[in-house]
């Protein structure tokens, strides 16, 4: 794997203690990666460092070699899609296609209608040069950004919470297509986003951001199956965590922290003994919120018919994350 | 359901018939009764009514011009960079709108006018023997206009571009647009809406600009001193053409600059940040920056400072000396003991305070009409709010004054010149723009299910409006009330053409104190003025 896109020991402070980073990265050519967080993480920031807004305080941003720390914005050929779009109002359809197009150069006019067309083609919007920006709908915008942050052709594609302004119903479906225009266009891409499902299903890699570290990076398996710290571990899906005694009966060797997955749980004839609470019917299956004898919480995810409220139950786990 | 749509249409006919009676109809009036054969023919032979037409259209557009240039780049320098002062001051320099024009060409007047403070000082540096220079004509009315009105610019700009998305420049950016493609090609294209409000804003003023051309004026006439010196020479059919030809140019000039704000709609689809102001990093700019806006400020507070001292002098103490030999409160004592002198500030406060409380009714009954009923002709009520602001006050007060003259009961016409009705009827018609379009504003902002959650909760049609509706338009209602009422309070244009003795108003006992030299009282006068406006527009603004 080489790296194109390297990010080396990069901070930013704001006063008030507030730091982010240092943080180093490697990215691969072609490559989307995901910075995951909760909100204050960190993770506008690096994407805006990325893009040249912020200037780093420390640090190293290579793109191909290419030291590009210092590269204001205009100038370093990164295509950004902002959260809510920021299409210029001013401006129709193609004209905002077009708007990173002029002045590279003295192309001449057939040849930017020409890339202007494509990059629309590309986002399914064909034929949507002359529409006003306000006229189309929420969907329709966000292709636009697309289109136009990839027509003058970057090195780099970042997006802000791409998909947090659609309706939940036309996320899924335009999260297939977000992914399946980067991939066909091969472009390195960095997104942000604080949805772990977005992350999983639109990212190469995730980079997992707390606190304004960088907590874990991997494959979306890896960070399920092997969280490198409580943190991810709680913030990368749904984990119930066990200490002490509750942790032994599970099967842990009683030093550490056990973290066990929802699914990973399952009633048994004997092993952690506790008194279901509630059960949230999701269809497929239900959650039974277990009431340990400590008095701890946790959740198994099981056949609907699995347990009744109030009844007396013995929890095994299948598998275990030893903290 | 049945009774209540047409109780609301009734309402709504009402309105509109008592809008139109008001601010239609005595157009109307005029432009049938200017259809006059020989006073058409005097108006299109005599020389001096060309000038005077010429002269309203070229003031204006210089005024625009001059406003802008000081306006737009003082709008930036505020919005965007940061220095020492900079909340105090952007706050400091937007104060001449809210004082009234009358106030603010007397203290020019006083400032620097051929025996003015400046004037006097350079007569007696020099040992002249005369005053250096007379503040006459076209020049010394651009001075004034361009002073008062670049506040327009100013307000718009800071507005535009607080409104601006941040987003919006950091996309151009990396799409690749430097500092000045980003301004050419997107800052200056998303402030077009704001910089030809202000445009048209500043043009509607200078077009319908009576104090500054009537003190300064001397020989020179633009159109609305012309409407007020012939009407005064009894020729009123002449007058009534000179008015109709000043309201042509007036619609003229909306519909030009109209088309020239087009009809995109410029408004971002995410909500935006603002650019947040760059402190200035070097310190020889920063101070520089300072030292600019600190300059600018007294200059700007100048005029009412000079205003101020002069109010402090005694009649007949201040002859020839560079600063006054005495100063006291005699002219204050005189204001407020005498009680021909306190008549003026009484007749004005009591008039605009009755002006502006049925202005706002009038728009709260329009806003309700509009927004919540939404009756079919909302439109034409709205345009009926708005009119008054597309013509100058000259036109309406001359077009009270011919119609309100004459008794025709069946025609709608009653005598109400030289009754106290008539200036508050007069300055009504002026506030209705002002307190319509506030109170429209915060009405369209005020979320119905406010209300409707008020009715589930057992409230009634008027514990609603007491309770929920009005406390909620109150910014806007605020806003707009406030504005009337300093309008009505300093007005001249109105009052110069239809008052009365009994009825005077504070600016026409301004007029006639300058008239008498007793400048004392006249500033004493504008002072006062200058306060309750102050006073009132900083409650209004409040929120």
């Amino acid at each position: 794997m080489s790296t194109f896109l390297q990010i080396q020991a990069i901070e930013k402070g704001w006063g008030h203690g507030v730091t982010v980073g240092p943080v180093t990265l490697d990215i691969a050519r072609g490559e989307i990666l995901a910075l995951l967080g909760p909100s204050g993480s960190g993770k506008t920031t690096m994407l805006r460092l990325l893009a040249g807004f912020e200037t780093a305080d420390g640090g190293r941003i290579a793109v191909a070699g290419e030291d590009v720390t210092t590269v204001p914005p205009a100038r370093r050929r990164f295509g950004m899609v902002f959260q809510h779009y920021a299409l210029f109002p001013h401006l129709d359809v193609g004209e905002n296609v077009g708007f990173g197009l002029q002045g590279r150069g003295k192309g001449d006019e057939g040849r930017a209608t020409q890339q202007i067309s494509e990059a629309l083609a590309l986002v399914d919007l064909a034929g949507f040069e002359r529409r006003k920006v306000h006229e189309l709908s929420g969907g329709q915008q966000q292709r636009v950004a697309l289109a136009r942050a990839l027509a003058p052709e970057p090195r780099v594609l970042l997006l802000d919470e791409p998909l947090s302004n659609l309706d939940p119903a036309l996320r899924e479906r335009t999260r297939h297509e977000l992914r399946e225009v980067i991939k066909r266009v091969g472009i390195t891409t960095v997104f942000v986003t604080h949805e772990q499902e977005e992350a999983f299903d639109l990212g190469d890699r995730i980079a997992v951001l707390n606190d304004g570290h960088l907590e874990q990076v991997g494959a979306p398996d890896d960070l399920y199956e092997h969280p490198s710290n409580l943190f991810v571990a709680t913030f990368v899906g749904r984990a119930n965590v066990f200490r002490g005694p509750s942790a032994r009966a599970l099967g842990g060797n009683g030093t550490g922290i056990l973290v066990v997955r929802p699914e990973r749980l399952r009633f048994a004839e004997a092993g952690l003994p506790g008194v279901v609470r509630e059960r949230r019917y999701t269809g497929v299956a239900a959650f039974f919120l277990v009431e340990g004898d400590d008095q701890q919480r946790f959740e198994v995810l099981a056949e609907p018919d699995a347990a009744r409220v109030g009844q007396r139950v013995y929890v095994e786990a299948t598998r275990v994350i030893a903290l | 359901m049945i009774r209540r749509l047409r109780n609301t249409d009734l309402a709504a006919v009402a309105l509109t018939l008592l809008l139109a009676w008001l601010v239609v109809y005595p157009i109307l009036v005029v432009g049938a009764d200017a259809a006059d054969g020989t006073a058409l023919r005097a108006f299109v032979t005599r020389p001096g009514e060309w000038a005077a037409l010429w002269a309203s259209v070229w003031i204006s557009l210089v005024s625009v011009i001059l406003a802008a240039a000081i306006g737009i780049p003082l709008a930036f320098l505020f919005e965007w960079f940061d220095f020492p002062g900079r909340k105090t001051l952007g706050a400091l320099i937007a104060l001449p709108v809210v004082l009234p024009p009358l106030v603010g060409v007397i203290a020019f007047l006083f400032l620097y006018g051929e025996s003015g403070f400046i004037a006097r000082a350079i007569q007696a540096a020099l040992h002249l023997q005369n005053a250096p220079w007379r503040l006459q004509g076209a020049v010394a009315i651009l001075l004034v206009h361009a002073y008062s009105m670049y506040v327009y610019f100013y307000l718009f700009t800071r507005a535009g571009l607080a409104k601006l998305d941040v987003s919006m420049l950091e996309a151009a950016q990396a799409l690749g647009a430097d500092r000045r493609a980003t301004l050419r090609r997107v800052i200056v294209p998303l402030l077009r809406p704001s910089l030809v409000g202000a445009a048209m804003l500043t043009f509607m003023t200078a077009l319908g600009s009576f104090s500054a051309p009537y003190i300064f004026g001397g020989g020179f006439r633009v159109m609305t001193t012309q409407i007020v010196a012939t009407k005064l020479n009894g020729d009123l059919p002449l007058a009534m053409v000179e008015t109709v030809a000043l309201a042509v140019i007036a619609v003229l000039g909306l519909v030009i600059l109209r088309r020239t704000e087009g009809d995109d709609i410029l408004v971002a689809l995410g909500k935006g940040i603002a650019p947040r102001p760059r402190p200035i990093r070097r310190a020889s700019v920063r101070w520089l920056a300072a030292a600019l806006g600190w300059g600018f400020a007294v200059l700007l507070l100048l005029p009412h400072l000079t205003l101020l001292l002069v109010s402090l002098v005694p009649y007949g103490a201040w002859t020839t000396e560079i600063l006054p030999p005495v100063i006291n409160l005699e002219n204050y004592r005189r204001l407020f003991s005498e009680a021909e002198r306190l008549r003026p500030m009484v007749n004005s406060l009591w008039m605009a305070a009755v002006s502006t409380a049925i202005a706002v009714a009038l728009a709260l009954a329009a806003g309700w009409l509009i927004v919540r009923r939404r009756v079919a002709w909302r439109r034409v009520i709205e345009g009926l709010l708005a009119l008054p602001w597309a013509l100058p006050g000259t036109v309406f007060a001359i077009a009270l004054a011919i119609t309100f003259s004459v008794h025709a009961p069946l025609q709608l016409r009653f005598v109400l010149v030289g009754t106290a009705v008539i200036l508050p009827l007069a300055y009504l018609v002026r506030a209705l723009p002002l307190t319509g379009r506030g109170i429209l504003a915060s009405y369209r902002q005020l979320d119905p299910s406010l209300e409707e959650a008020a009715a589930s909760l057992g409230a009634g049609r008027w514990r609603t409006l007491a309770r929920v509706t009005l406390p909620q338009l109150r910014p806007g209602l605020a806003a707009g009330a406030s504005l009337a009422f300093v309008a009505a309070l300093g007005d001249i244009v109105a009052s110069i053409v239809l008052y009365t003795y009994e009825t005077r108003p504070v600016s026409i006992e301004i007029l006639s104190s300058l008239r008498l030299s007793e400048t004392g009282v006249a500033a004493a006068f504008g002072v006062v003025l200058m306060l309750v406006s102050a006073i009132v527009l900083g409650v209004g603004a409040r929120r």
